[in-house]
């Protein structure tokens, strides 16, 4: 008895599982040109890095292993936690301001008005240009002598005695609006894109019950676009700690290390102090820095995910 | 970056049937090997020449005269043809050292004195010592001290592309109006300083003039802050580039005086780069700049009524900032680029090629014996006057930490300074100790 019952429960098991493996082989093929790109240009680089930061690489002459040399030293290093410390503020500034502008932005152009739809990619222009050419634009915006926004701010009397990006109160103000007014535009499409998810019914229905605009984006507006803030602040956050472009361009991570961030420094120690080892070993610590960042974050914002 | 037309037009067509056979990614990796252009080995092309790639950094208007000469070499002989790559100077340090480590890098690299040891140090380039050694290359009509600024560490890794001393460009319509005599620009420190208040003006009484006495870059300009020390007995690094001077009392005394002026008296904006400076000067709205020969065309373009003399003397020495580019091959150059390029170091300092690089920039020729060829620009005459050159000082020559120093201590250690964060003792104190660091490594 029992053996005759066995092959039959394992045929009707087989089919569905070579149903599996077809699926299976056709899914991995589909994702097989984008495995490679990513094994070539991220993975392998990173493996590379790896090895790199534990060496004195300077990519002429050959890599002498030094262990945990570079780790140690950076942990020593002033220019280290000054970009650090710059990081961290850029980073704490600059993604909550953009999410929470974002946010409002999202929900002030779902209202139906005459010109949405400009005020929509004035909004979001910012975001397809590249941000090496929106930051030579406002450094020249900046510019304390030739510059447009200098010379009007010139009228309500605030008139900067050097330009904006050398002036050490004001250069990371200056870069951080940039980042802020440069990727707003991107996050605002994901907000908006969820507000037009959500029911209108339920609008419909807590207006019925006597709640107010303030309670109804309390109760309904913000709970249900939790998907789209968690994407959004986690994106906000990397971002922001990678922050590179338009820092790069408008200050050079000066005046005097002022606006200098990890990334800055980890490209000046590379390419203008030619310690590639050494700059290797700041992108790990970054790496390990944001990935620490994200988990968290994710962990405590998934909790609020919803289905509707 | 360019690449020889007969390698263009063979991997254009393969590339395309390729991109449709294969996968994206193979595609992706071939285009990135046929953008490169000629490698490290001096390829030929399609006539059988030699193909040299010539990294420079000649941006500005004396960029067409290099060309010129570059041309006029390739039409000299049929065997090299040498092709120019024209960048930000910023930009070929930066790019350099990774090309050539990917064997897809420049041929001739040029670059600033100042800079050349940090990159000689870390393997980049081969001594060219032997260059000079072979008198059909007649090396000898050069200026010593053009050829001395690209020795490091007993060897010599460069040829002179070009050897000038700053000079003073001073507007003088700026010093007519404010009652100067245009004819008599500052000769001295104190004199300088006394003329400061006459030329800042600020007439609508915010506390931002209008118009400044000077325009004195800070940071990525040609370092002239850091050579100002001379005139004091001071500088950065001592004489045989091992030991820290930056916090000696005749350092301090320079920096006080300059950084006092700068930021107390407004002399100068503060945190003005290189191109920032020209740019003030060049519009009226600075009465004083420190710079090469390679901005007087585009002063007599914006049509200034400027002077050029040499720079205010300090109260104890008579220095001026000598700008030295020199041409250097890559470590791993074979023996038939190297030969390439001899030929057309020969030419650039041949009577020939002197005469024209001079004709065309203004600046003055690597060479003693051109002078009297030299009658197109008014320039080269000026800027080579020997009684300026003689006191004209390389910045820094042979000290592998130059470029790091500069950039890395005593650029941000100036901007503190000028905004006040610190006194200057305080601040170049500390920064001596930074500088010494960079010289131990």
């Amino acid at each position: 008895m029992t053996t005759t019952v066995a092959p039959a429960a394992q045929r009707p098991r087989r089919r569905p599982a070579s149903v599996n493996v077809r699926r299976t082989r056709t899914a991995w093929l589909f994702l097989t040109p984008a495995l490679l790109i990513l094994i070539a240009f991220t993975l392998y680089p990173m493996v590379q890095a790896v090895w790199l930061s534990l060496t004195d690489y300077n990519l002429i002459r050959a890599a002498e292993f030094v262990g945990l040399d570079n780790y140690a030293a950076l942990f020593a290093d002033g220019a280290f936690w000054n970009a650090f410390g710059n990081t961290v503020l850029y980073a704490a500034v600059v993604a909550p301001v953009t999410v929470v502008l974002a946010l409002a932005f999202a929900i002030l152009l779902n209202q139906r008005f005459p010109g949405r739809a400009f005020a929509r990619t004035a909004i979001f222009l910012p975001f397809i240009v590249s941000l090496g050419i929106i930051a030579i634009a406002w450094a020249f915006l900046l510019d304390p002598n030739i510059g447009l926004l200098s010379y009007w701010l010139s009228f309500v009397g605030i008139v900067p005695e050097q330009g904006w990006l050398t002036d050490p109160r004001f250069a990371m103000a200056a870069v951080m609006m940039v980042g802020i007014w440069k990727n707003v535009g991107f996050y605002m499409v994901i907000f908006l894109a969820g507000l037009q998810s959500i029911p209108v019914d339920m609008y419909e229905a807590a207006r019925l019950d006597g709640a107010g605009a303030w309670q109804r984006f309390r109760s309904i507006t913000l709970p249900l676009l939790s998907n789209q803030t968690l994407l959004v602040s986690v994106l906000a956050l990397i971002a922001t700690l990678q922050a590179f472009d338009q820092i790069y361009v408008m200050t050079r991570g000066g005046p005097f290390f002022r606006t200098e961030t990890l990334v800055t420094l980890i490209y000046r120690e590379g390419f203008e102090n030619l310690e590639f080892g050494y700059a290797s070993a700041i992108s790990f610590v970054l790496l390990a820095f944001v990935f620490i960042l994200s988990m968290v974050q994710y962990g405590f914002l998934r909790r609020r995910q919803v289905t509707y | 970056m360019k690449t020889q037309h007969g390698s263009v037009a063979r991997t254009g067509g393969r590339l395309r049937t390729l991109a449709v056979a294969t996968a994206a990614i193979t595609a992706l990796t071939l285009a990135g090997c046929a953008g490169q252009g000629s490698g490290g080995g001096g390829d030929t092309n399609a006539d059988g020449k030699i193909v040299l790639d010539f990294w420079n950094g000649f941006t500005g208007p004396d960029g067409p005269a290099l060309q010129q000469v570059v041309d006029d070499f390739n039409a000299s002989q049929d065997e090299i043809e040498v092709k120019t790559n024209i960048m930000p100077w910023d930009t070929l340090y930066q790019k350099v050292l990774t090309s050539v480590a990917g064997s897809n890098g420049p041929d001739i690299i040029a670059m600033s004195a100042t800079r050349l040891p940090q990159f000689a140090d870390e393997g980049l380039f081969m001594p060219v010592d032997d260059f000079y050694e072979d008198p059909e290359h007649d090396t000898d009509a050069l200026t010593e001290s053009a050829i001395e600024a690209s020795m490091f560490d007993g060897a010599n890794y460069g040829v002179p592309v070009n050897f000038t001393p700053m000079l003073m460009y001073y507007n003088k319509d700026l010093f007519q109006a404010a009652g100067l005599d245009p004819e008599a620009p500052p000769t001295t420190w104190d004199e300088l300083a006394a003329m400061v208040p006459k030329l800042t003006v600020d007439e609508n009484g915010d506390g931002k003039p209008e118009q400044y006495a000077m325009a004195l870059g800070d940071h990525e300009t040609v370092p002239i802050f850091p050579s100002l020390l001379w005139g004091t007995g001071g500088g950065v690094v001592s004489e045989d580039g091992t030991t820290s001077t930056l916090g000696d009392p005749e350092s301090i005394e320079a920096l006080e005086f300059w950084v006092s002026l700068v930021k107390d008296q407004q002399a100068s904006p503060i945190g003005l780069n290189g191109a920032d400076a020209d740019k003030l000067f060049q519009t009226g709205k600075a009465a004083i700049e420190i710079v090469g020969p390679w901005m007087t065309t585009g002063f007599d373009e914006a049509g200034l009524n400027y002077g050029l003399a040499k720079p205010p003397t300090g109260p104890t020495a008579d220095a001026t900032l000598a700008d030295v580019v020199s041409m250097g091959l890559p470590s791993n150059a074979s023996d038939e680029a190297k030969d390439a390029a001899y030929q057309f170091f020969a030419y650039w300092n041949s009577v020939e090629g002197q005469t024209t690089w001079s004709n065309g920039s203004g600046f003055p020729p690597t060479r003693s014996d051109v002078a009297d060829k030299v009658t197109e620009s008014p320039y080269p005459v000026v800027f080579g006057d020997p009684a300026i050159t003689e006191t004209a000082r390389v910045l820094l020559p042979g000290v592998a930490a130059g470029g790091p120093i500069l950039q890395n201590v005593f650029t941000p250690a100036l901007q503190r300074a000028l905004n006040g964060e610190g006194t200057v003792e305080e601040i170049f104190t500390a920064a001596s100790a930074e500088v010494q660091a960079e010289l131990d490594k």
